[in-house]
């Protein structure tokens, strides 16, 4: 019942089984378009056979700006997660394990030492999805959202920086056991 | 740079003294202007007069405005390379005007000019950025191919992918002369093919040779080559054992595959998409990829489609299936999804193979192999949520032996079989979903005669499952889908461990249920979407009380199951077909339908919105603004957005989808019908409008050629019904779906409309009055002109009729008739005998409005006289329209006649009387329809004051009392049990009322002059 392939930018319009899904966000069509101009092998969906997209992941390779060589918090080239989703009647397929392993696999062949990705820290089926595949916290983003997902009294929520260390990272380098205890604050990531 | 950097202040140069540069950079412009002034008088150097128009732009005043434009103009006819910087500062200084001026008649060949003067300098660059911000395809080729030129070679090969892009880009563009098209065509081609060829023939190709080396670079090539090669080219390309579709593959990449796919379907070319999809399969058998990668389900379908077109089919398709079982002996280690598409696979190799080798076993007709195959995916998928949707094609190909064994062996053993409530429940429900199928599938019913002994016979049919005589679909089994589904439902709700059980669940199996009930309700309502003779309401011939019932039964479903968009989007559209606008509207919110994603489903909820319930357009927000947003951030720039990123990134096919992208929302219909409705619902309270529809930036370039497109996405209507019908989302909507026809019609007649409503402004008072009442005279005519026209072409195409509800037809023909009339009135002369046309023209509009307004007010004799006016709106509403622009055309032609009378006594360039006598009579008809529509939505709103709704309202839905509770129609009684009875319904009666009401109450203000 799918197919992966390369989005392409008419699928904006068959986005429906996912994006009126309230967990996923709906972006600014430029915001899609920019992956698609900049990283278009790390945009990629499922369809169905009827052509509605089931599932996508956005993403890009980059590394924090060099006016930021000396921080602390200076990334080295990788590849960002910026977004992926599956469509709820499409879930537990291996919809989504598919998608980041072919992002994964672009990352290894941009030759990025990790890739990374912020999740709600209450994104709880999410952080299981990314554990399962190798990912692991590697710091934790104080009141990253400014809303809260499922506490209306709340008004911002901590992310997650979660890390899958890719071919380039021999030594395993770039991630730690311990992320949970790391915090910074949201200007120190990018 | 961001889209936004053009409006940054650029950088004087460095000369400037710092004086200058501080008043510049403050934005003193006045100071600005006294030291550049003087500085220009002291050095000689126009640059600094160049800064001194520019400042003066930024002051308010026309003649300094011009000012820069002229500047432009000289430096353009000077010849010689201009100054960057002076191109700098009146760009950004004109950078309001820049989209009224032509930039590719300006700027963009000034920038080009440069670039070839200063091929080296890196503001080249810039410069073909500022070309393409203004989407100059033109200036930006030129720079493009100079920087190739300057850098042939160079590592960078993005000059000269750049070049070959942009040439191409231009060749298909309506920016090329027609003259020159063919040479950049083939300037692209040959240049990729040049590239092609080295990468064909070297062992290695070095990041400095011209060859195709990047994955981009490769599609570009096959881009060009399909758009300007031969069809053998392409092929023998696909082919390339360096460039082809499976060394791509090979390489972890399907592009290139999956367009050739979809290419040589249209080619017809079966043979090579077979040839392809093996070698795709061999490439993951044989570990070239990894296994399943190849494993998606469009390959197998198109492998097998392939097949059965083969000459010999039998061979063919046992070929496909001796690599499908390679791949189902791997299967274990697959992931889940591609397990699933194998499982579909065979279904799909199943349902190819021709009927002689179905081999049915003899006692058990219906025991295919295609029965068995669906079995099998069932057993295994049977839980998954997708898995009706899955294989419902493959069930509604089944023959009726097939289907009967299905439901009667199959499925009745599986239910007998499972021992867990759970998947039982699933069963249940799936079985349910299968039998609305069925019965939507036209092989499970036999002809039968349609008169006996000279009667006519209103059932034409005979049920294969049940024997009963029916039309299609069958009665008898729609019901007994409802009353099985309806106790599956209170056996759940009756089960305290199935309730445990149920949010563990991927779906609540209720959901499911109410809406398979919800079905086959609307289907024995006979809700059946769209026929020839287009009724003028959606629900005339519609039985309110199964209606009713169906609304009733989803609408307590989504209480429960409120995050089911599936069922919201299907409530909308019901909910507007009953006329409840205001809480379809609410219903629709909480979907949170923004920015992207608006184009592609704000038309589920605003199409026709205006003509259903103009009151929704009066709260406190306007109503179509976040659409209204979404296209001017969109279009703010005449390129495509994002494109620069694409081309800094090398992305060229990015580039091509881009463009082809752009161009598709400009022409979107969604956009065509935001403005529509925001103006239709603005006319409808007196508002004013900003300027006639053509001023809109949005519709700047539509002309009647322009094909708009209609991309409504139903994606995630749940649609149980089989292909052998239309989808749910046919017969759920008021009329048919956004089409470039209706587009077309809708923007012509606001045309018309702006032309009827234009009056100079006030204290416009001319000296010359009578050369511009010629002028003006000559332009109304030549606007009926082109409108009558247009509106006549559109109209008489023949798919027309079938685009537009009744109602729309009877006000965009009358529009067009009138524009018609009005162009004969105002054309004819007093002195002339007045053509014959004119009379039939008036005829003409008289009889096709009086029709309109005919069916407009005779209720059907079935539907109670309240409940056929509030769901038929949208007809009161053409009405209206159409009355008011007969009424508006007479006042124009009334207005201009006494004009020329005012200015010319000899009464000469008056109107013919005739003509005069024409309209009045179609203003009184107008004056009387609109007398009439004040006096109904009156005779609405104190209908809907009296007391005693709710239980009318329930009368309606249940009919009388006894029967519901008593045992009279099975059906009422079944839907009444799930939705908790008379008492159950009464919130709901009281939100549809209250929604009716507000409806009426905002058509109440409506202006009916
Ligand atoms: C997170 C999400 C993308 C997962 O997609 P998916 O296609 O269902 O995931 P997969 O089927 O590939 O799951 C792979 C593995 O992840 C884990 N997993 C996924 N969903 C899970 C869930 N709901 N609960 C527990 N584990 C889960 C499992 O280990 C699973 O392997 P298994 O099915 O063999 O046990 C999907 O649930 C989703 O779209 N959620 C909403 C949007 C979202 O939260 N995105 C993440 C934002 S950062």
């Amino acid at each position: 019942m799918a197919n992966f392939r390369r989005f392409r930018p008419d699928d904006l319009n068959k986005l429906s089984k996912c994006n009126l899904d309230p967990l996923t966000e709906t972006y600014e069509l430029g915001f899609y378009l920019q992956y698609y101009a900049k990283w278009p092998s790390l945009f990629q969906v499922a369809e169905d056979q009827h052509g509605n997209i089931i599932g996508y992941i956005m993403g890009k390779v980059e590394s924090s700006p060099d006016v930021y060589k000396f921080s602390e918090h200076y990334l080295p080239w990788h590849a960002h997660i910026t977004a992926v989703t599956v469509a709820p009647e499409a879930r537990r397929l291996g919809i989504g394990k598919l998608l980041t392993e072919q992002l994964e696999a672009a990352a290894d062949a941009n030759n990025a030492f990790f890739v990374d990705l912020f999740v709600r820290s209450t994104n709880y089926k999410a952080i299981t999805f990314y554990k399962s595949m190798g990912y692991s916290i590697y710091r934790v983003v104080k009141d990253y959202y400014g809303d809260h997902s499922s506490d209306p009294t709340q008004h911002s929520e901590d992310a997650y920086d979660m890390r899958k260390p890719m071919k380039r990272d021999l030594k395993k380098e770039h991630i730690r056991e311990n992320g949970e205890e790391f915090e910074v604050d949201p200007s120190d990531v990018w | 740079m961001s889209s936004y950097a053009r409006y940054a202040r650029p950088a004087l140069k460095n000369s400037v003294d710092v004086p200058l540069q501080t008043a510049f950079s403050d934005g003193n412009w006045p100071t600005v202007i006294r030291l550049a002034d003087k500085r220009f008088k002291t050095f000689k150097d126009p640059y600094y007069e160049a800064i001194k128009i520019s400042a003066e732009f930024q002051l308010d005043g026309t003649a300094e405005k011009c000012a820069v434009l002229v500047a432009i103009d000289a430096l353009l006819k000077q010849k010689s390379a201009p100054d960057l910087d002076t191109l700098e500062l009146y760009e950004w200084a004109a950078r309001d005007f820049l989209e009224d001026i032509d930039y590719s008649d300006t700027l963009g060949p000034l920038r080009a000019r440069w670039v070839k003067a200063n091929p080296k300098s890196p503001a080249a660059v810039q410069c073909l950025q500022s070309c393409l911000e203004f989407w100059d395809l033109v200036s930006a080729q030129q720079i493009a191919a100079t920087l190739d030129k300057t850098y042939l070679n160079s590592s960078d090969r993005r000059y000269m992918f750049w070049s070959v892009t942009l040439t191409f880009l231009l060749s298909v563009s309506p920016q090329c002369s027609e003259a020159s098209r063919k040479v950049y065509s083939l300037l692209a081609l040959r240049q990729l093919e040049r590239a092609a060829e080295i990468t064909e023939k070297s062992t290695k190709v070095e990041a400095t040779d011209r060859g195709l080396l990047t994955e981009e670079e490769i599609y570009l090539y096959f881009r060009v080559l399909l758009a300007h090669g031969t069809k053998d080219a392409y092929i023998i390309s696909l082919y390339s054992s360096k460039l082809g579709a499976l060394s791509q593959l090979k390489a972890g990449r399907k592009v290139l595959f999956w367009e050739a796919l979809d290419v040589l379907e249209t080619w017809g070319k079966w043979d090579i998409i077979s040839d392809l999809c093996r070698g795709a399969l061999n490439l993951g058998l044989e570990g070239a990829t990894p296994t399943f990668y190849v494993c998606d389900l469009r390959i197998w379908k198109k492998f097998a489609l392939a097949a059965s077109k083969a000459a010999n089919e039998e061979s063919a398709l046992s070929e496909v299936k001796a690599i499908l079982k390679k791949f189902i002996g791997m299967k274990t280690k697959a992931n889940e999804m591609y397990k699933k598409n194998i499982s579909l696979a065979s279904l799909e190799i199943a349902f190819r193979l021709p009927a002689t080798i179905l081999n049915p076993s003899p006692d058990h007709k219906g025991l295919t192999s295609r029965v068995v195959q669906v079995g099998l995916f069932l057993e295994n998928y049977f839980d998954r949520l997708s898995a009706f949707d899955d294989i419902k094609d493959f069930v509604a190909q089944f023959t009726f032996e097939e289907s009967k064994t299905f439901m009667e062996h199959v499925v009745a053993t599986m239910l007998a079989q499972s021992a867990d409530k759970s998947k039982h429940i699933i069963l249940k429900v799936l079985e349910c979903k299968f039998r609305y199928l069925l019965a939507t599938c036209p092989q499970t019913l036999s002809h039968h005669p349609s008169v006996v002994d000279g009667q006519k016979q209103d059932k034409p049919y005979q049920c294969r499952f049940c024997a009963n005589l029916t039309s299609l679909p069958c009665e008898h089994c729609l019901k007994q889908v409802i009353i099985e589904a309806v106790d599956t439902h209170k056996q759940i709700a009756g089960d305290p461990e199935l309730i445990g059980v149920i949010p563990k669940l991927d779906r609540d199996p209720r959901l499911d249920l109410a809406i398979v009930i919800g079905n086959a309700l609307l289907k024995l309502a006979s809700l059946r979407g769209q026929v020839s003779d287009v009724a003028p309401s959606p629900l005339r011939d519609v039985n309110p009380a199964l209606y009713l019932q169906a609304v009733l039964l989803l609408d307590t479903q989504l209480k429960e199951t409120p995050s089911d968009t599936g069922l919201r989007l299907l409530l909308v559209k019901l909910y507007l077909l009953l006329g409840c606008a205001s809480y379809a509207y609410q219903i629709w919110i909480p979907m949170d339908v923004k920015r992207t994603i608006q184009d592609a489903l704000s038309p589920i909820f605003f199409d026709r919105i205006s003509t259903i319930s103009p009151g929704m357009f009066q709260g406190s927000r306007p109503l179509m603004e976040p659409l209204r947003t979404y296209y001017s951030n969109s279009f703010r720039d005449s390129c495509p957005l994002r494109i620069w990123d694409a081309f800094s990134s090398g992305s060229y096919s990015s580039i091509l989808d881009l463009t082809e992208y752009d161009s598709g929302l400009r022409r979107s219909c969604t956009l065509m019908m935001t403005q529509v409705e925001e103006r239709r619902a603005t006319r409808c309270y007196g508002g004013k409008l900003d300027g006639g529809i053509d001023d809109s930036p949005f519709t700047e370039d539509i002309v009647d050629g322009t094909t708009l497109v209609n991309k409504t996405d139903y994606g995630s209507f749940p649609n149980l019904e089989s292909f052998h019908g239309p989808p749910i989302q046919d017969f759920v909507r008021l009329g048919p779906e956004l089409s470039n026809q209706r587009a077309h019609l809708a923007f012509l007649t606001e045309q018309y409309l702006d032309l009827l409503a234009f009056k100079p402004p006030k204290d416009y008072k001319p000296a010359k009055a009578n050369e511009v009442a010629i002028k003006d005279r000559n332009y109304i005519l030549e606007t009926l002109s082109r409108l009558s026209n247009s509106l006549t072409e559109f109209i008489h195409q023949k798919e027309t009729a079938a685009l537009l509800t009744a109602p729309e037809m009877t006000y965009y023909t009358v529009i067009s008739l009138l524009s018609a009339g009005l162009l004969t009135s105002l054309s004819t002369s007093r002195a002339d005998p007045v053509p014959k046309t004119l009379p039939l023209l008036s005829s003409s509009i008289r009889s096709a409005f009086a029709s309109l307004r005919t069916s407009f007010l005779t209720t059907p004799s079935a539907l109670p006289d309240t409940y056929y006016s509030l769901t038929n709106m949208h007809a009161m509403a053409y009405v209206r329209d159409t009355a008011l622009a007969m009424k508006h055309s007479a006042a124009f032609v009334f207005g201009f006649h006494e004009k020329e009378l005012a200015r010319d006594r000899s009464g000469k360039s008056s109107l013919h009387k005739e003509a005069v006598a024409e309209m009045k009579a179609l203003d009184a008809v107008a004056a009387k329809a609109l007398v009439e529509i004040k006096r109904h939505i009156q005779k609405l709103k104190e209908s809907l004051g009296e007391g005693g709704w709710l239980d009318r309202m329930l009368e309606w839905t249940f009919g009388a009392d006894e029967d519901a509770d008593g045992d009279g129609d099975e059906v009422a009684k079944a839907v009444s049990d799930v939705v908790g009875g008379h008492a159950g319904a009464e919130e709901w009666a009281g939100k549809v009322l209250e929604s009716w009401r507000d409806g009426v109450k905002g058509w109440g203000m409506v202006k009916m002059e």
